[in-house]
């Protein structure tokens, strides 16, 4: 009776033992097991989805050790989410970002500083200017994922027919405006100008090159304010555009990109990803495309420069991550692999690699085409950096609304102007 | 008999509850969890509007007293968006409300098979979630490609396409313009109901005392209709002073701040640019304004 009644007793024992010994085993494989959350909008739209879960895969299958957990969210919402979880104190570990949403990010301290992950070899390799605007208190809080400057598109056919010469798009501000008038004339169908002329802080960065090359800089080092008489030019120019009909107000640039597609928008001021949406929506070849659209730098106004903006995408590594080697591997993977950059930077996001050689022949071969040459040769060059941040947020409400008073409403210039530099951040 | 029942139930009930007062203690765990979901953010949201607190500030909040209140009162951004809520909201629950009570009395005498389908229509637009309403508004009013323009411009109505929602002084009364599209039904469903219930005797002796048409309607319907008019209004008052999704969707309050109301500014305060004191002074200040009509509407519906 007793000995039946220990051998149960065994059993359960070896039981135990044996299932410690296997859940030590899990648990030390599954510390070994590092797993990344990366906040991106690239898997929340439906043209990158598919080549950036390639890419995690590739990366996953690459380093094994690794798990990444995508976090689809989309581009208006990912900065509001970032900055609430890094605050919280529950950031992801990586994420897409861009354009002044990466300066406040790093204004709440949320991000580790890039500069000791960075060798020489790829410093070397990063294209000039792509770090530039990077960098708060000197240390780099962003890596560049891809370059996507904008630039004046210039439809070749809607210019022929207007009786312009489709090679000689305008480089000043009132050879533009004659051409936009001749195009209305002769083609009233067609939106002579699109410009992103909405509420939000992209649409300032689109226009403040605008605002530059008439001279005024509403806010930053060296400021114009906005009740200054450069500004007041620039307020006049785009009032004369919209009560013309030579812009269509309230688009945001995305809208602008179908129509361009029909051959509906004369010139569209817009980023190198315009011949990859073009292309996509009507199926339209290289070739062909390259007939029938060109690109050159902005038009030179009263300042007498041609500037540009970079819209491109960058990744971030928040501090509070606990796999920082790991995370910074997965940032140079997506950056600069070769796959990645033909099948997602080029591929899908038509936008330009941040490195100046790939380490691929072909691939490098295949950025020599007419409009990323235009935009190596014109447009980058003509980058000017923005003042991002905090102040760069506020102002661009009310520098906005006060843009869009002035092409919608009838308010005296002098007036918006001053109504702008009253909201503006002291 | 089973009436009679109830109430001897209804009135044991009530005894028992006398007798053992301490059954009120099992409302307890409601009131736990309104003072959780409803309590704490407004309690917080109080402490936050007298601080100056910055996501972006890597310092800690500060403590301002009346700071963003004073800010607020000068504020000329804070008058044009009350302003503005005012016009979008009483201007949409005046003219749906009218609208709403005009189709109840076309259709009220409306039984037949066809008829009934027709009211049924009627009611689609309350159907339609508001993001969709605000979309499908937006598209029909583009200046190039918006059917409202192609059809105006077909018909000779108009010469050249009009910008409703690009121009600063028709946005609001096109936002309105979708509003009422979607709230009309509301008020259209609440006033056939009611006028449903007016007793038949009521409507047969007001016939017999020769009332017809218009002074049927004044002085018959009206007076019965006054109840669910109100409170609906009341209702509608106070969600279309939280309306975000129709406006957001269509103009973002623009252009200029020609249809920012006070949810899209405190919006833009709050998350543009992270400044959760001040958005904090102003939500305070439009929770006291909706408690208001909350109050109005408990009136509204003890006197009833």
């Amino acid at each position: 009776m007793t000995s039946l009644a220990r051998r149960p007793r065994l059993q359960l024992l070896a039981s135990v033992a044996a299932f410690a010994v296997l859940a030590l085993c899990a648990g030390a494989s599954a510390q070994d097991k590092i797993t990344l959350h990366f906040a991106n909008w690239a898997s929340a739209e439906g043209t990158t989805k598919d080549a950036i879960n390639k890419a995690i895969t590739d990366f996953e299958a690459s380093h094994p050790n690794i798990t990444i957990e995508s976090e689809s969210i989309s581009f208006s919402e990912i900065a509001h989410q970032l900055v609430l979880r890094a605050r919280s104190g529950n950031p992801p570990d990586v994420a897409q970002i861009s354009g002044n949403d990466t300066i406040l990010l790093a204004s709440t301290g949320a991000l580790e500083p890039l500069d000791s992950y960075v060798d020489a070899s790829l410093k070397a390799n990063i294209k000039p200017g792509a770090l530039s605007g990077l960098s708060v208190n000197g240390k780099l809080i962003a890596f560049p994922w891809n370059q996507s400057p904008a630039g004046l598109w210039y439809n070749k056919k809607i210019m022929a027919a207007a009786g312009l010469d489709p090679n000689k798009p305008p480089t000043t501000i009132d050879e533009l405006t004659a051409d936009l008038e001749a195009i209305k004339k002769s083609q009233p169908d067609v939106i002579p100008l699109g410009i992103d002329t909405t509420n939000r802080a992209f649409a300032l960065t689109s226009n403040w090159p605008w605002m530059q090359t008439f001279g005024a800089k509403p806010i930053g080092e060296g400021a114009t304010g906005a009740n200054s008489p450069e500004m007041k030019a620039y307020l006049t120019w785009m009032r004369k555009l919209a009560q013309e009909g030579l812009m269509d107000p309230g688009r945001k640039i995305g809208e602008f990109r179908p129509l361009a597609a029909q051959d509906k928008v004369a010139f569209d001021w817009d980023q190198v990803l315009l011949q990859g949406v073009i292309q996509g929506a009507n199926h339209m070849s290289a070739d062909d495309f390259y007939k029938t659209w060109g690109v050159t730098s902005m038009p030179v106004g009263p300042e007498g420069k041609a500037h540009s903006f970079e819209g491109g995408h960058q990744l971030i590594m928040f501090a509070k991550g606990a796999h920082k080697d790991a995370a910074w591997a997965f940032i140079k993977y997506l950056a600069t692999d070769p796959a990645v950059i033909s099948n997602y930077t080029l591929g899908v996001s038509s936008s330009l690699p941040s490195v100046v050689s790939t380490g691929d022949a072909t691939l490098d071969a295949k950025l020599n085409t007419p409009i990323f040459d235009a935009f190596a040769k014109k447009v980058i060059p003509t980058i000017s950096e923005q003042p991002y941040g905090p102040a760069f947020a506020q102002a661009s409400t009310a520098v906005m609304a006060g843009v869009q008073e002035a092409v919608t409403g009838q308010t005296p210039i002098d007036d918006i102007a001053a109504s702008i530099q009253q909201q503006l951040p002291h | 008999m089973v009436a009679a029942n109830a109430t001897t139930i209804t009135a044991t009930a009530r005894r028992n509850v006398e007798r053992y007062p301490l059954l009120d203690w099992m409302v307890t765990p409601t009131l736990v969890v309104l003072a959780l979901v409803v309590g704490y953010p407004i309690v917080y949201t109080l402490v936050l509007s007298v601080q100056d607190y910055n996501l972006l500030n890597v310092t800690p909040a500060t403590f301002v007293g009346a700071q963003n209140y004073r800010n607020l009162v000068l504020d000329p951004i804070f008058w044009v968006s009350l302003e503005n809520t005012a016009i979008y909201t009483f201007g949409s629950v005046i003219v749906s409300a009218l609208l709403g009570l005009i189709l109840a009395l076309l259709t009220e005498n409306l039984t037949s098979g066809p008829s009934r389908f027709a009211r049924t229509l009627l009611l689609m637009p309350w159907a339609v979630p508001f993001v969709v309403v605000a979309f499908l508004f937006r598209y029909m009013y583009l200046q190039n490609g918006g059917i409202i323009n192609a059809i105006l411009l077909a018909t000779g109505i108009l010469h050249a396409p009009v910008p409703w929602l690009n121009s600063a002084a028709l946005a609001m009364p096109a936002v309105s313009v979708a509003n009422i599209w979607a709230m009309t039904p509301f008020f259209f469903l609440l006033l056939s109901a009611a006028l449903t219930a007016i007793p038949n005797e009521v409507i047969e002796a007001a016939r017999i005392d020769r009332a017809r048409g218009w002074s049927m309607i004044v002085f018959i319907k009206l007076p019965f209709l006054a109840a669910a008019l109100l409170i609906s209004s009341l209702l509608m008052v106070i969600s279309n002073f939280n309306d975000f999704a129709k406006i957001w969707a269509m103009t973002q309050g623009g252009p200029g701040y020609s249809t920012s109301t006070l949810v899209v500014y405190v919006y833009r305060l709050a998350f543009e640019q992270y400044n959760f004191g001040y958005a904090s002074a102003i939500g305070v200040v439009w929770l006291l304004l909706l408690l208001c009509f909350a109050l109005a509407y408990l009136r509204a519906l003890r006197i009833r």
